[in-house]
């Protein structure tokens, strides 16, 4: 195997192929806070891409409740059971990537899921970490918690479905890093299927080969964010393009939020593949549960989300989530107001750092009312 | 990106499997005056006089992803030749028959692989050939047998509760539904139709394997009593550059591989025999 730099765990490390990073990478946030599961970006995706046959039980998007919803059942906790107990928690990781405890003849740890565990895919919808004792009370952070865990395609630096393909059926786009199956050529081996510990390659029966996430690539390419984006109602997400620490620009928002504010973390980083979607911690769940799933600096992540309204750049930047269909390539903030631009600088939004309030008398004396919301 | 593949080659040298002349017993192609219909009944008369070999098979163990132990060791092998067909009739025990496709569920699969230059000496890699040694690989799958036997499943033959309101070629034009058929609408020959369930193929080494776009294989299979009865047939009749010179009275070599589906046997998770003589009488 051949040796590649992957910054999320801070090393080198082992992955079938040079590591060669594309010119643009699509990225994503989404904050955790914010999200409720209503899965509309789920029927979005739906509507837009699997509605065909073969892809009924299909969700290139899904969102399950945490600790104990999965699509499919079991994705996270069968491969960090597989990859054992591994020391988490330090800018380098320790620990071995899924690459590097691959099986012998194998070029990645992975399990094939059995086709019943698709299912249900909203099994723990609402589950939480357990139950709340008598006289319990709030605190932070929730003694009892839940969230809501939204999950595309990480079109990943290094895809493990693109690692395990024997036949080169999986490439990734070296103008904007998506990761794409070629429908043409692949014979429908399942590697993949068994080698992505996302989960987010599927086979489809009827066509007997593996489809999976295109990353709205025909939106992307004309400056169109993801369908699961713009039809997210709660405003929770933010596709664009992510640097490296390296590379990032203070002017991009995702730069911004992921290597500038440090607030969004990427799911499983131990696992190898510097995946490409990045989330805001939810602020009450236990930090030693959030470790496990984003990674080192979630306390400090969490810290600074909830001083956001401090630091207008990242107040600006997380106020561009949902503001806008088209991709924010370069944003700042001028007085009261976060501006986003296009790839050639045309402005394509302002937003309010803070909603304009208006307080009305609570005594209406034209219509001779009582207000019971006055701002 | 380019994959590292010079360990697995160096492998296959220090075995000496490419460049090893074969070793085993040959196969014998028999002249028969059977037609090809005939031949392709697994139990037809033609089949109990032709010699029968025995072929060891060896687990894939050169490239990953590799298996240890494989779940068909020894294929019992008869050919024929009918002057315009050579037939191949493979048969071996296999107590499950796997040829329904879920994400969870392989099929069974076997396959003849012959060199384009035909000859008994110097031939390509058996394992699917090199670059520059292309081979002819033909692989009749259990799945595509059943698709002509009995019509390809519908989502409900294979998910009896599915429900689903609508789907786009329900209500789209024929013109306007191929974004929405995936492989389908690419045609994919592992996802359309077949006429046969033997595919036509060629390679020039691993990953290489690419479906002709003339097929002209012919084949068909029965799985009776835990024993799976295959014919393999192609024309002897000279076809473009990729195909086989197969003439009676010449010698060259054949290779099998086959797949377990219960064993999730499946690409390079496979047996596979090296070469064997094959003398077409």
């Amino acid at each position: 195997m051949a040796k590649v730099y992957n910054w999320q765990i801070g090393r080198d490390m082992e992955y079938p192929y040079e590591g060669v990073r594309p010119k643009k990478q699509f990225g994503m946030v989404m904050d955790l806070n914010k999200c409720i599961a209503c899965q509309t970006c789920t029927v979005a995706c739906k509507t837009t891409w699997t509605p065909g046959r073969g892809q009924e039980y299909m969700f290139w998007n899904n969102v399950e409740t945490k600790p104990y919803g999965y699509y499919p059942l079991g994705w996270d906790v069968k491969i960090l059971d597989e990859l054992g107990v591994q020391e988490v928690g330090g800018k380098t990781y320790q620990g071995k990537t899924l690459f590097e405890a691959a099986r012998e003849g194998e070029p990645v740890l992975g399990f094939l899921p059995n086709d019943l565990d698709y299912a249900h895919p909203n099994v723990g919808e609402d589950d939480s970490a357990g139950l709340m004792g008598q006289g319990a009370y709030l605190t932070g952070p929730h003694t009892q918690w839940m969230y809501y865990l939204p999950r595309i395609c990480n079109h990943c630096t290094y895809p493990a479905c693109l690692g395990s393909c024997p036949r080169q059926s999986i490439y990734k786009r070296p103008e904007d890093g998506i990761v794409l199956l070629d429908q043409a050529r692949c014979r429908g081996y399942r590697e993949c299927v068994k080698g992505c510990p996302y989960k987010k390659t599927f086979f489809n029966p009827m066509t007997r080969v593996s489809e999976k996430c295109i990353g709205c690539y025909p939106a992307v390419e004309s400056g169109r964010q993801t369908q699961c984006t713009i039809t997210c109602i709660g405003k929770i997400r933010l596709q664009g393009y992510i640097g490296t620490p390296t590379t990032a620009r203070e002017d991009n928002p995702l730069d911004y939020i992921v290597h500038g504010a440090k607030i969004a973390k990427p799911l499983y980083p131990q696992f190898g593949l510097e995946p490409n979607v990045y989330y805001v911690p939810p602020v009450h769940v236990p930090p030693a549960f959030l470790v496990q799933m984003f990674g080192h600096g979630v306390p400090e992540a969490i810290a600074a989300y909830r001083k956001a309204a401090d630091d207008k750049k990242l107040l600006g930047a997380l106020l561009l989530f949902g503001s806008t269909p088209q991709i924010i390539h370069r944003y700042k903030v001028e007085g009261d107001r976060a501006i986003g631009y296009d790839e050639g600088g045309r402005e394509l939004v302002r937003v309010p750092l803070r909603e304009p309030i208006q307080v009305r008398a609570a005594y209406d004396g034209k219509y001779e009312a009582y207000r019971t919301n006055i701002t | 990106m380019n994959r590292h593949r010079l360990a697995p080659l160096l492998a296959l040298a220090a075995l000496g499997i490419a460049t090893a002349a074969p070793a085993q017993n040959g196969l014998r192609a028999v002249k028969t005056g059977a037609g090809l219909q005939e031949l392709l009944q697994v139990d037809a008369p033609a089949w109990r006089s032709a010699p029968v070999t025995t072929v060891a098979m060896l687990p894939q163990s050169i490239i990953a992803p590799r298996v240890n132990k494989v779940g068909v060791s020894k294929l019992t092998v008869r050919a024929v030749h009918n002057q315009e067909w050579i037939a191949f009739h493979i048969e071996w025990p296999d107590p499950t028959r796997s040829d329904r496709i879920v994400v969870d569920n392989f099929g069974d699969q076997v396959a003849v692989e012959l060199p384009v230059k035909p000859g008994k000496d110097a031939p390509p890699s058996p394992m699917m050939g090199n670059p520059g040694g292309r081979v002819t690989i033909l692989q009749w799958r259990a799945a595509f047998q059943r698709d002509l036997d009995h019509g390809e499943p519908k989502v409900r033959d294979l998910y009896p509760f599915a429900h689903t309101d609508v789907y786009p070629d329900q209500v789209l034009r024929a013109t306007d539904v191929r974004p929405y058929l995936g492989a389908i609408g690419l045609d994919n020959p592992i996802s359309h139709p077949n006429r046969t369930p033997v595919l036509d193929q060629m390679a020039e080494g691993w990953g290489t394997m690419t479906v002709k776009p003339v097929q002209r294989a012919e084949g068909r299979g029965s799985w009776s009593r835990g024993r799976w009865q295959v014919v393999i047939a192609y024309p002897l009749a000279a076809g473009g550059d990729s195909d086989p010179r197969l003439k009676p009275g010449s010698e060259t070599v054949a290779a099998f591989a086959v797949w377990e589906g219960e064993a999730r046997e499946v690409g390079s998770r496979k047996a596979w025999s090296n070469w064997i003589p094959l003398r077409i009488e």
